[in-house]
């Protein structure tokens, strides 16, 4: 019985497979479409294997089919921008390396385009393709770029493009074969150089000069001059700087919760001004609350999906998000529960900075996690607005120093965690501004605002992350685990930093939930009973806000007393009264919309 | 009065209790040194601490990633040495995966490894005999489902087995069977994880919850209530039994082994974090003094247990080798081996990305040869 069942669900999981295959691939394409190098490095990695079996089934030379998956996945990266349907990812790579093997065959012999820098010459004549030689297509590619930002209303997606065709052919083209089956191992495939060495049989430094090599070759000025990209008026085509004036940013508009702040900040960069207590609360911030279930550190704030997080609350505001995000594994790496479900990163300054570039070229300054912040804080969100090729810095805010910080292009590359993201206007809002939505509309964000409040106070486990020593209690029960933490005895001392930085942050988030919700446009008795929620909100703010007093945010090594971790639990179970006598009003009110909208 | 030469720690532990008492007993005995103890929420903020003007003498964490840099701790095998006859006691599994290169860069701490345990009163209750170290898996997955209980909703109000959906967790499983995550230098997954002997013990374990539904899937509703409630068995690391002894429920459980696998190797995991002098340390001789007497000369830091001690006269002067549970802890020592996470920090670090794969297999039935040999990407 149990052998008929084993057998049932493999044929099921067989289906489910490549359900999920093809689900994973698409979405990996889509990723690689916009220039992720990880991702494109995670599809090389699913499909070598079948690229090869296809070209040495055509050609009956495993080396020869070596080579060829080689161009193939070049090609392929190149392309990917002008594949339409990104579900056909693995169709169209087979057809890729069909054409490849075919051309190989055709020409016979590997080795053809291995030349010596010197020899590199731009193509002769500027509209002949030949679409056989990998060559004539990356000029062809970059050139169509340049046109094409040169005409379009919006240049930047072709930029873009342009700078990683640029980057590809000028590394690509200067190596011998050993060198691009190294940088494709390094830039692609994401090995480390203690593989590749293995993998090539040689030594890790010189597996490191070859990198060496081939970066320095990338940054010869000569090979953008020799492919007629005329550097941008004012600026020197071989290092580039440019710095954004931020808008004034005074502490008193600021939140403690970076990552909101940050996007206030950068929206009002973008001429997209925003109440704080409105992006608090439409993002779900000004309600969240969340501990950890070890101690009173801090990380319970940092706790949740950034990706998807950061992507919802902007695409409600009217903006597209692009992301890099990773992890470096050579280096510790904080917030663990969040930050370990990024893909596995090399320290390549090449796959973060012509984004940086791109963005702030385009006006844009780039939200940026930053693991370097001035204390009391260890790592937080910032805006990177400027960068300077010739000094090799970015220029990027930090919540202690009004006045900014410059960083090196080197240590951004080695930030332990990769999290950049650029925005754009949403197309169809580009002429709209968001807020000439109707006041229907502000009404129903504002419900839905409500509803996830309400949501998010009564469950327990909001974020969970993906193993099981890493746990966080949210909602209202996250203050019975935070009271107690407190009155765990000398034995579980609280933390005293981190329990300074939950006071700060979670009291001022309970003020603009006020705030918030005094702000809302509902009517008649959903009104009422929003506003007294509001005042609970407010009576919860003040008793967190006294904890906050009681444990400012500075770091201190000294434990705290019973009596101050006794006062501050007292102060919390207020607190949290007042916060559970919101929910109940809240959830009146939900009761309220619902009976209109049946009505 | 001469000025207190201050010792400065930092761990990353949250329960405090037996470093603070470590540092009492300390101090009463040196009066002329000072220790103070800093927290940090994880190893980023240790080694910023480490990297920063004023770097710890000591620093404890809960894991083995920092220990693996080389340079930044001193060398301990040298004060063990001046120890007559420490070499001698330290539990030789420990020591096994704790040196690296003949060097030994922390003192062990927070040692955790996992058995079975079985609830007696649900064997009893079910008529079932209790297993014995020769068991195998195919015995426990026979009892298991003796065990497990449903209602006529189809929830589980018992299931035969606890265990969670961890990567980590299920490693000695796969060495039971003789595979292995990553190559024996830890450089790579490529030729191991993707094995055979992998792939068998994947399968097996999956079973278990996709086809013989004996352990609680992802998401699955249940009433059986906690671990020492509603479970037949459980994957028991040492705090499990230290809960147990601590709320006087230990009666009604017993250990054994974990079952034999199809492979026939006799191994197991090993958790543990240390406590290094690092090599910036402006006063490496007290430190190493405190070192010794919180980590190596405390039998009372084990008489009420979660982890275990890291030398046989620890293990006697605490009476762990002769408890009816503890005992069992204690002799499996000698079977542990370095898991890949100690190994590779890129497999370490995507163990949230293969837990969301391994969960895929659960639920989702996703091949599980094909998915092995895709993990040959994470190390």
């Amino acid at each position: 019985m149990y052998g008929n069942g084993s057998e049932e669900a493999r044929t099921a999981a067989g289906q489910g497979t490549e359900a999920s295959e093809a689900r994973e691939s698409r979405d990996l394409a889509e990723r690689a479409k916009f220039g992720d190098t990880e991702a494109f490095g995670e599809l090389i990695e699913r499909h070598r294997k079948r690229a090869k079996g296809w070209a040495q089934r055509m050609t009956g030379d495993p080396h020869l089919a070596d080579d060829i998956v080689q161009d193939a996945l070049i090609r392929a990266f190149l392309h990917i921008g002008s594949l339409q349907d990104t579900s056909r990812f693995l169709p169209w790579l087979h057809k890729i390396v069909r054409n490849q093997a075919n051309m190989r065959l055709r020409r016979g012999g590997p080795g053809r385009r291995e030349k010596p820098f010197a020899s590199f010459a731009a193509p002769t004549a500027r509209d002949r393709v030949d679409w056989d030689d990998l060559d004539s297509v990356l000029h062809h590619l970059t050139r169509c770029a340049a046109d094409a930002a040169k005409t379009d209303h919006d240049p930047e997606r072709h930029l873009l493009r342009q700078e990683l065709y640029e980057t590809i052919h000028s590394v690509l083209h200067c190596l011998t074969r050993k060198e691009r089956g190294i940088f494709e191992a390094y830039f692609f495939r994401q090995l480390s150089p203690d593989e590749i060495a293995a993998l090539y049989r040689m030594t890790t430094g010189s597996v490191y000069t070859y990198i060496h090599r081939s970066r320095r070759k990338l940054r010869q000025e000569h090979i953008r001059v020799s492919l007629g990209l005329l550097p941008e008026k004012g600026e020197n085509a071989m290092a580039r700087r440019k710095l954004l004036e931020l808008p004034e940013w005074p502490a008193r508009d600021a939140v403690n919760l970076t990552f909101v702040d940050r996007i206030g900040h950068l929206l009002a960069a973008l001429e997209d001004r925003r109440d704080l207590s409105e992006l608090m609360g439409l993002s779900g911030f000004a309600f969240r609350m969340q501990i950890s279930d070890k101690t009173t550190f801090a990380d319970g704030i940092y706790m949740f999906d950034w990706r998807e997080t950061l992507r919802t609350l902007m695409r409600e505001l009217g903006y597209e998000t692009t992301l890099l995000c990773g992890q470096l594994s050579d280096s510790p790496v904080p917030l663990l529960g969040a930050v370990e479900r990024f893909p596995v990163v090399l320290p390549i300054e090449e796959a973060v900075l012509p984004t940086i570039r791109q963005s702030i070229d385009a006006g844009r300054p780039v939200l940026y996690f930053d693991t370097s912040a001035a204390r009391p804080y260890v790592h937080e969100w910032s805006l990177i607005y400027g960068y300077d090729d010739e000094e090799r810095t970015v220029r990027l805010t930090d919540a202690m120093r009004p006045d900014g910080k410059t960083v090196s292009y080197e240590e951004v590359a080695d930030n332990p965690v990769r999290f950049l993201a650029t925005f754009r206007r949403q197309p169809e809002r580009e002429e709209t501004a968001v807020r000439s939505e109707t006041s229907a509309q502000t009404r129903l964000r504002a419900e839905a605002a409500i509803r996830s409040a309400v949501a998010h106070a009564r469950n327990e486990r909001a974020y969970r992350p993906m193993t099981v020593y890493l746990s966080y209690t949210s909602g209202l029960a996250a203050y019975d685990r935070w009271i107690r933490h407190l009155r765990a005895g000398p034995a579980s001392p609280p933390n005293r930093y981190g329990m300074g930085q939950l006071a700060a942050v979670y009291a001022e988030a309970k003020k603009h939930a006020a705030r918030y919700l005094r702000l809302v446009p509902l009517e008649g008795e959903a009104m009422r009973l929003t506003l007294l929620a509001s005042e609970a909100y407010e009576q919860a703010a003040e008793a967190i806000g006294a904890v906050s007093a009681a444990v400012p945010f500075a770091r201190a090594a000294e434990m705290l007393s019973p009596e101050l971790c006794e006062k501050c639990a007292k102060l919390l179970e207020t607190a949290k009264a007042f916060e559970a006598a919101a929910t109940g009003y809240l959830e009146k009110a939900i009761g309220y919309f619902e009976k209109e909208l049946r009505a | 009065m001469s000025e207190k030469t201050e010792i400065r720690l930092m761990t990353d532990f949250a329960n405090l209790h037996n470093l603070m008492n470590a540092k009492e007993s300390f101090e009463r005995a040196r009066p002329d040194v000072r220790i103070t103890i800093g927290q940090a929420a994880d190893h980023y903020e240790l080694m910023r601490a480490y990297k920063s003007e004023e770097p710890p003498d000591i620093i404890e964490s809960g894991g083995w990633a920092l220990f693996n840099y080389k340079g930044m701790f001193v060398d301990l095998l040298p004060c063990i040495d001046e120890m007559p006859g420490m070499r001698g006691d330290l539990n030789p599994g420990i020591v096994r995966v704790a040196c690296k290169d003949g060097s030994l860069p922390g003192l062990p701490v927070d040692v955790a490894l996992p058995l079975i345990a079985f609830n007696k009163e649900l064997f009893d209750r079910a008529g079932l005999a209790y297993p014995t170290d020769d068991w195998t898996w195919e015995e426990m997955m026979e009892l298991a489902r003796k065990l497990t209980i449903r209602d006529e909703r189809g929830v589980a109000t018992q299931f035969g087995f606890g265990i969670g959906v961890d990567i980590e967790e299920l490693e000695p499983f796969v060495m039971r069977n003789g595979g292995r995550y990553v190559s024996p230098d830890g450089l790579t997954a490529r030729g191991c994880v993707d094995q055979p002997a992998v792939a068998e013990a994947f399968r097996l374990l999956i079973d278990a919850y996709r086809v013989h539904r004996v352990i609680r899937n992802p998401g699955e509703p249940s009433e059986a209530g906690h671990l020492h409630e509603g479970f037949g068995m459980v994957f028991a690391f040492t705090w499990f039994v230290g809960g147990l002894v601590h709320h006087g429920l230990d009666d009604k459980f017993g250990v054994v082994g974990l079952p034999n696998m199809p492979g026939a190797e006799q191994a197991n995991m090993i958790y543990m974090g240390a406590a290094g002098i690092t090599s910036k340390s402006r006063h490496p001789r007290p430190a190493w003094e405190f070192l010794r007497h919180y980590v190596l000369e405390r039998p009372e830091a084990f008489r009420q247990p979660r982890t275990l001690p890291v030398t046989g006269s620890l293990a006697e002067r605490s009476g762990m080798k002769d408890h009816r549970l503890w005992s069992r802890y204690v002799r499996e020592l000698e079977n542990v081996r370095i898991s890949a996470f100690y190994m590779n920090e890129k497999w370490n670090s995507s163990r949230q990305l293969i837990n969301e794969e391994v969960q895929r297999m659960i639920l989702d039935g996703t091949d599980i040869g094909h998915t092995l040999k895709s993990w040959t990407r994470f190390a």
